[in-house]
């Protein structure tokens, strides 16, 4: 029953196909343009001949490099590194010492620590009473005391 | 002033090689451009491409004497840098060479709508060829060179004669369910 129409679709695939290879053989025997040969020709004309090496200038006279030659490479080699290393140095000063807070120590037995405190206030103990009078103060900014007032001695009349 | 004898040795060897190439740029420019053309589809990029081919050459002139076939050497060479250019083409904007090339392919002989609807089926035919896997197209394209057979595709592609075959195969049953389902789109 199918076959004619298999027979059919196998044969438009065969045509199907020669007519794709044939479009292909179309394309691959388009003549090449006139005058490539000539132009393929300047090309290789214009194109450089040899590898060009740049000759080293001592080894181009003949000879190999001189050993005089070889020491003042070697030291200008030397000398601008040396020159390069020590204008970073000049340039980089020393830092500053650091300005890092340093963290307050905490005392093993728990509780705050003095942190580094040179007097350390007293808080749970109450502080004492100085019974002894302070001394004068001699600070002339300061105000002076005022004088004891004299007690009247007359007698009320 | 003296010549020495290994400097006219020399000379005359340049000579030699500058007279082979000038035979073999003769000889196979034009096959070379058509290869070029059938990936490029440029006429401009497919004599680029000549013209870089030759200039290797040049460049490995000493090694001239030792190649077997210089037909296939030659092929060789311009279809390395035709997939390489085409590679670098990948990332241009596409352009629809496809429908120029369907124009100039030659219809000689036949009536305007015959010429018309030849257009149209080369269009068909070579958008198939292009949806193709690369290593089919490439069997493909280069067995439609009669010059060409499966042993020196072989030797183009750096593949077996039984890989050749394979492909070529592979790509024929391809083409024809491709050609298939854009017939029966249309």
């Amino acid at each position: 029953m199918n076959q004619p129409s298999a027979m059919k679709t196998e044969l438009s695939r065969a045509a199907d196909l020669e007519l794709a290879e044939a479009t292909l053989r179309r394309v691959a025997a388009l003549p090449a343009p006139a005058g490539l040969e000539a132009r393929v020709h300047a090309a290789l004309e214009k194109a450089p001949r040899h590898a060009k090496v740049l000759p080293w200038p001592v080894a181009a006279h003949g000879g190999g490099t001189p050993n005089w030659l070889r020491g003042a490479a070697a030291a200008a080699i030397v000398a601008v590194i040396a020159g390069g290393s020590w204008g970073i140095y000049a340039r980089v000063q020393p830092g500053e010492p650091s300005r890092a807070v340093t963290l307050p120590r905490v005392n093993a037995t728990g509780g705050f620590a003095n942190a580094g405190a040179m007097r350390t206030p007293q808080t749970l103990s109450a502080p004492a009473v100085n019974a002894q009078p302070k001394p004068a103060q001699t600070n002339a900014a300061t105000p002076k005391p005022v004088a004891p007032v004299k007690k009247h001695t007359t007698a009320v009349r | 002033m003296e010549i020495a004898p290994g400097a006219v040795r020399d000379q005359t060897r340049q000579d030699d090689q500058q007279a082979a190439l000038a035979a073999l740029v003769d000889e196979y420019a034009s096959t070379l451009y058509r290869v070029a053309f059938s990936v490029l589809r440029n006429a401009a990029d497919a004599e680029d491409a000549v013209q870089e081919a030759f200039l290797r050459v040049l460049r490995h002139r000493d090694t001239l004497g030792e190649v077997r076939d210089h037909r296939v050497w030659l092929i060789r060479i311009v279809w390395n840098i035709v997939l390489d250019r085409k590679r670098r083409a990948k990332t241009r904007p596409e352009t629809d060479d496809i429908a120029d090339l369907a124009r100039v392919l030659p219809a000689r002989g036949l009536t305007a709508e015959e010429r018309a609807q030849a257009r149209q089926q080369h269009d068909r035919a070579l958008r198939c060829v292009e949806q193709l896997p690369a290593k089919e197209r490439e069997v493909m394209l280069l067995s439609a060179f009669e010059e060409l057979n499966s042993v020196e595709i072989s030797e183009v592609l750096g593949i077996t004669e039984s890989s050749v075959r394979s492909r070529l195969f592979r790509a024929r049953n391809l083409l024809s369910d491709l050609m298939g389902r854009r017939r029966e789109t249309k």
